[in-house]
């Protein structure tokens, strides 16, 4: 049975594909600050803080201790906030790279590891198709994804000879608690500019993440974004 | 805990598999004085990377304790301790030495 660890799989997009997973017969880790009550069969869930690399080692050791190989990896806990970039307070500032970057290479690196030891595995990080659309209001958590998507070309370079495949995928607004704050009108906008403007389902963004993530075809360091969009 | 000569003996074991894989067969008779990396060294960036990845598991098989060898001390040393066999295996035991009782 092919194990998955997802990251953020307390609620939003992390739960929906966990969900799906499951559903193909997956076993299943969820890494999460707060783990709810949810346990269905094949799911392990852990209380971590992807910003914390030593509770990531722990937990990551957790699952492998009896010798199971993570075949996938999905970095998908994130944070996000919308402001102006002159009035972004610097905690907010470095809150998302602590979680969106640092989480990310925490979980990439210790995973990655464990895949380098298996000389196979395949991780996917989950970014934004505001990075290449420049998206103003977003400045900090554009540029904390934009990190994680220079770490993906670079890690997919670097652990190519070991027989690992390390790819991105960008998703538009989807329907989360991460985009609850933002306004319906600016969302709308967004979604015209990425040629979705019926938006996208959480089921809709599941299938299009799996859909790559799953790919045998997958090339190493590719980057796939959401929506249909010349760059900024 | 690893006694050194245990440190080594893993060390030796690792260099061997890698060489049966790598096709090096001079990485099957590695000892102490084996350069790791450099100019003149058996192993590539790559296959150092190997090395540290399996290594750091050998030891939790043997010792039960996490531990990451390629910390920020260990990477900012002078001679580096990747850099012989011998080494690196100094470097495993003073690692394990300095971590708190689990
Ligand atoms: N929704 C969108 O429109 C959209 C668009 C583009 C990209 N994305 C990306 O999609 C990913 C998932 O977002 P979402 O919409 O599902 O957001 P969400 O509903 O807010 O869920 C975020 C998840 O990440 C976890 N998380 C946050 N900080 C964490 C930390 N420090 N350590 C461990 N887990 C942490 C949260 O769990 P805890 O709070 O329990 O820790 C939660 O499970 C994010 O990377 C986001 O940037 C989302």
């Amino acid at each position: 049975m092919p194990l998955a660890l997802i990251t953020g799989t307390s609620r939003g997009l992390g739960r929906a594909l966990a969900e799906r997973l499951l559903a193909q017969g997956w076993t299943v880790h969820g890494f999460s600050r707060q783990p709810d009550a949810w346990a269905p069969p094949g799911f392990v869930a852990q209380a971590v803080d992807v910003g914390d690399p030593v509770a990531v080692r722990s937990a990551v050791a957790a699952i492998t201790a009896g010798g199971a190989t993570i075949d996938l990896l999905i970095n998908n806990a994130g944070a996000a906030a919308m402001n102006a970039l002159l009035l972004t307070p610097p905690e907010v500032a470095a809150d998302l790279i602590r979680v969106n970057y640092l989480g990310t290479f925490h979980c990439l690196q210790t995973v990655g590891k464990a895949m380098v030891r298996a000389r196979r595995g395949r991780i996917i990080n989950v970014t934004t198709v505001a990075v290449p659309l420049a998206l103003e209001g977003e400045a900090a958590y554009v540029a904390s994804k934009a990190a994680v998507e220079a770490l993906t070309r670079v890690a997919a370079r670097e652990l190519a000879p070991q027989g690992l495949v390390i790819a991105a995928v960008g998703l538009g607004p989807v329907d989360t608690r991460l985009t609850k704050a933002v306004g319906a009108a600016p969302l709308a906008r967004l979604n015209q500019r990425i040629g979705r403007p019926a938006g996208t389902t959480i089921a809709e963004a599941v299938d299009f993440l799996l859909g790559h993530a799953l790919d045998p075809h997958l090339a190493n360091g590719s980057i796939h974004y959401l929506g249909d969009f010349p760059p900024a | 805990m690893l006694t050194r000569p245990e440190a080594l003996q893993l060390v030796l074991h690792r260099l061997a598999a890698l060489g049966r894989e790598l096709g090096k067969p001079e990485l099957e008779r590695a000892d102490e004085q084996t350069r790791l990396f450099g100019e003149t060294a058996q192993l590539d960036s790559i296959g150092l990377v190997t090395l540290i990845a399996d290594l750091e598991e050998d030891i939790r098989r043997a010792t039960g304790r996490d531990v990451v060898l390629a910390d920020e001390k260990a990477m900012s040393r002078l001679t580096s301790p990747f850099r012989r066999a011998g080494l690196l295996a100094d470097h495993i035991v003073a690692t394990l030495g300095a971590m708190p009782p689990a």
